[in-house]
């Protein structure tokens, strides 16, 4: 733990806390009273960064969409931005691309001005929108050669496309795909342009997990090509397969920033009891908070999550399940993971709906 | 502005194109197959009224019997033209299709009938050969009633007769009025559902914000497409044509003003679409859209069937569609070879074209809100 200090928005006092980088806290300032939370910024100075967010703001009529961001995107790094739908990832991704008008806020890409410079920029940056379809009755190579015309800085294309494993592929209709490959397809677009960074919206969306593991391996094959890669995505096992940096968005918010490494050890320090299909879930968790089991979720369906400080914790847990006589269908112990870390920051699934 | 990517555009789009059964058929095989069965099937067309004009040089009690008999069959709006007007050149400004002159001396003729066996008095009428089914119903009920009254003068000879006279030279029939209507129709329905499909399908499939982030500018990518839709207008053009020529025997002109008025159609259509486009934003209800306001105009612009064979209502709504300028034009300029009346409808085209394609232009955005 770190010593922290940050300039109270209410009183101007200058209040120091303890917290890692990338941590979300509740901080009280002793000279106004007031309470609020606060994620850490990590370390990422001394950088040359791909991308600079900085109080990056969207509003709708009441609704505000982005509230207030800001993150930086280190070079050659993938970084995932993290969160459950409707959570601000595309209205977000959208404006650093310049497809949307922030409302407020500044965007830098390869230190230029997203919003005077975007012209400089269009040759540099790769981007695969959200459920991209492309030209239903060109081959992927013609596909691939139609947006690579438009740029001045073009790549390889007959090699983009043995890179990306498409070879076999090339001279099939884009309407006759499959889902797979078709998101291949559009990773092999964002690359015609041999772009410093490349922006994937949702890459994975509606794929079947066999497709889904084949664009992962595509994505894997960037960070060795030392591309910068800006991922949204609402799979956790995604940004923990892929992500160098990941940023949890909800509700407009980034609710926590850091490493896969750095998310779990402030936010899922510990090991998780699950108890699944648990008779009268909703009674032994309230049976377990009064024992002083402060961290105690509901999964659903009857499943209880309990955050385990020492292994001793088990045998008290089995003891109390034993003594009350609770039925369950079966039990396991495991390490956290973004699902946890997701859980714990906002109270819900992220696979729920969280909107 | 980058020429050779508006190019490229082009290219691809005519390989895209080539590859659609869809895009292929409603472009080049259903204008050639209506063409085909309607140019067969009409050789005239039923009506209920039909408009006639009247000049009644005479001016005498049995020139006023004999319109007033034109009248009591009900079967025409009758149209009185004044008796000084010169026929002939207020037929050809006017662009009329079915004209009656009862001449001067029509009473004197009947009553010396009476004593001299051969007099007798023509009336004129002037008719429009494309338009068969009115001429021949115009024609038969003036016979008929001429029949009556020259029966009830003289058993058995003809003191009042009839003389034709054609308000064009040349002879016309269904298929002359028919095909400048389908061209127009097709290059309609080309421009508005391709421009639709460009502004609703392309944004859902997310390839307009793709190209946003493009080097591609929006006026390149525009050119690029109407390049495009000019392409498969000259195409459309090209084969009704040549099914015209080759098929039917048709005389058909095809200067630069037809080629100007076609351009000009594109952009009206294309214009049009994008505006449906902009305020439809789903794929399928903008499809709806876009059939609600072209299959209506398809009937009532006088693609199919002469204006002159509607109610009076519907003729006055043809004059505000833009198709019906389209037609108009063509027709006068491809067949009926009335250069004025075409640069008169050709005007409105492009003035049509220039609203719709600018405001279309300037209404739909790549980016989103």
């Amino acid at each position: 733990m770190m010593e922290q200090k940050f300039k109270c928005p209410n009183c101007g006092q200058i209040v120091s806390f303890y917290g890692n980088p990338g941590e979300n806290k509740v901080v009280s300032c002793p000279a106004c009273n007031s309470t609020g939370r606060i994620t850490i910024p990590t370390d990422r100075k001394n950088n040359n960064y791909a991308i600079e967010v900085s109080h990056l703001k969207k509003v709708y009529g009441d609704l505000i969409a982005v509230n207030d961001i800001s993150f930086s995107v280190k070079n050659g790094e993938i970084f995932a931005f993290l969160g459950p739908n409707g959570a601000g990832k595309t209205t977000t991704v959208e404006m650093i691309e310049s497809i949307r008008i922030p409302t407020n806020g500044s965007i830098k890409l390869l230190g230029k001005d997203v919003k005077t410079q975007f012209n400089d920029i269009k040759e540099k940056i790769g981007i695969l929108p959200q459920e991209f379809h492309s030209f239903e009755r060109l081959t992927v190579r013609e596909t691939l050669v139609y947006f690579s015309n438009l740029f001045k800085k073009k790549a390889d294309v007959e090699e983009i496309i043995q890179s990306l494993d498409l070879t076999s592929h090339k001279n099939i209709l884009y309407k006759n795909l499959s889902g797979g490959l078709k998101q291949r397809v559009g990773v092999a677009i964002s690359l015609v342009n041999d772009p410093d960074i490349i922006f994937l919206d949702e890459p994975t969306t509606g794929l079947d997990p066999k497709a889904r593991r084949e664009v992962w391996g595509v994505i894997a094959g960037l960070r060795k090509k030392r591309k910068t890669v800006f991922l949204t995505t609402h799979y956790m096992e995604e940004a923990e397969f892929l992500a160098d940096h990941i940023a949890v968005i909800f509700k407009g918010k980034i609710i926590a920033e850091g490493t896969l490494e750095d998310l779990i050890r402030n936010y899922g320090k510990s090991s998780v009891m699950h108890i699944k299909k648990c008779k009268n879930a909703a009674d032994v968790i309230e049976m377990l908070k009064q024992e002083g089991y402060d961290e105690v979720f509901s999964e659903g369906n009857g499943d209880i999550a309990i955050k385990i400080d020492y292994k001793e914790r088990v045998l008290e847990i089995l003891s109390h399940l034993r003594h009350d006589c609770i039925e369950y269908e079966s039990l396991d112990i495991r390490r956290s993971n973004l699902e946890e870390v997701f859980l714990r920051l906002t109270g819900s699934k992220l696979t729920e709906d969280t909107q | 502005m980058n020429l050779k990517i508006i190019l490229m555009d082009f290219i691809f789009s005519i390989k895209a194109w080539y590859r659609s059964k869809g895009g292929m058929f409603w472009s080049l095989a259903f204008p050639v197959i209506l063409i085909l069965l309607f140019g067969a099937i009409f050789s005239g067309i039923g009506s209920s009224k039909y408009t006639l004009y009247v000049q009644d040089q005479d001016q005498t009690e049995l020139s006023k019997v004999f319109n007033a008999t034109l009248n009591a069959t009900k079967l025409f709006n009758i149209n009185v033209v004044d008796a000084d007007v010169n026929v002939t050149s207020f037929i050809k400004e006017k662009n009329i299709k079915s004209l009656i002159v009862i001449p001067k001396g029509f009473e004197q003729t009947i009553q010396e009938s009476f004593t001299n066996p051969s007099a007798r008095v023509d009336i004129q009428f002037y008719f429009d050969p494309s338009e068969q089914t009115t001429t021949q119903v115009i024609r038969s009920v003036i016979t008929s009633i001429l029949q009556e009254m020259n029966k009830n003068l003289s058993q058995s000879r003809t003191i009042i007769g009839v003389r034709e006279i054609s308000t064009i030279t040349e002879n016309f029939n269904f298929i002359d009025f028919f095909l400048p209507g389908m061209i127009g129709f097709t290059i309609m329905q080309g421009a508005i559902y391709g421009s639709i499909e460009r502004n609703t399908k392309y944004r859902k499939d997310g390839i307009l914000r793709k190209l946003l982030t493009t080097p591609i500018t929006r006026t390149e990518w525009i050119l690029a497409k109407m390049l495009f839709m000019m392409f498969l207008a000259a195409l459309t053009t090209i084969l009704i044509t040549i099914i015209g020529i080759l098929v039917f025997g048709m005389t058909v002109h095809i200067d630069a003003w037809v080629i100007i008025v076609i351009i000009a159609t594109s952009f009206l259509f294309s214009g049009m679409g994008m505006l449906i486009g902009r305020f439809v934003k789903e794929e399928e209800t903008a499809d709806t859209a876009a059939g609600a306001i072209s299959f209506p105009m398809m009937f009532l612009a006088g693609t199919f069937f002469p204006l002159e064979q509607m109610p009076q209502f519907l003729q006055t709504i043809a004059h505000v569609l833009p198709l019906y300028y389209v037609n108009e034009a063509l027709r006068n300029s491809m067949i009926y070879m009335n250069q004025n009346e075409s640069l008169i409808n050709g005007a409105v085209v492009i003035i049509f074209a220039a609203v719709f394609f600018i405001s279309g232009v300037l209404l739909t955005k790549w980016k989103e809100d």
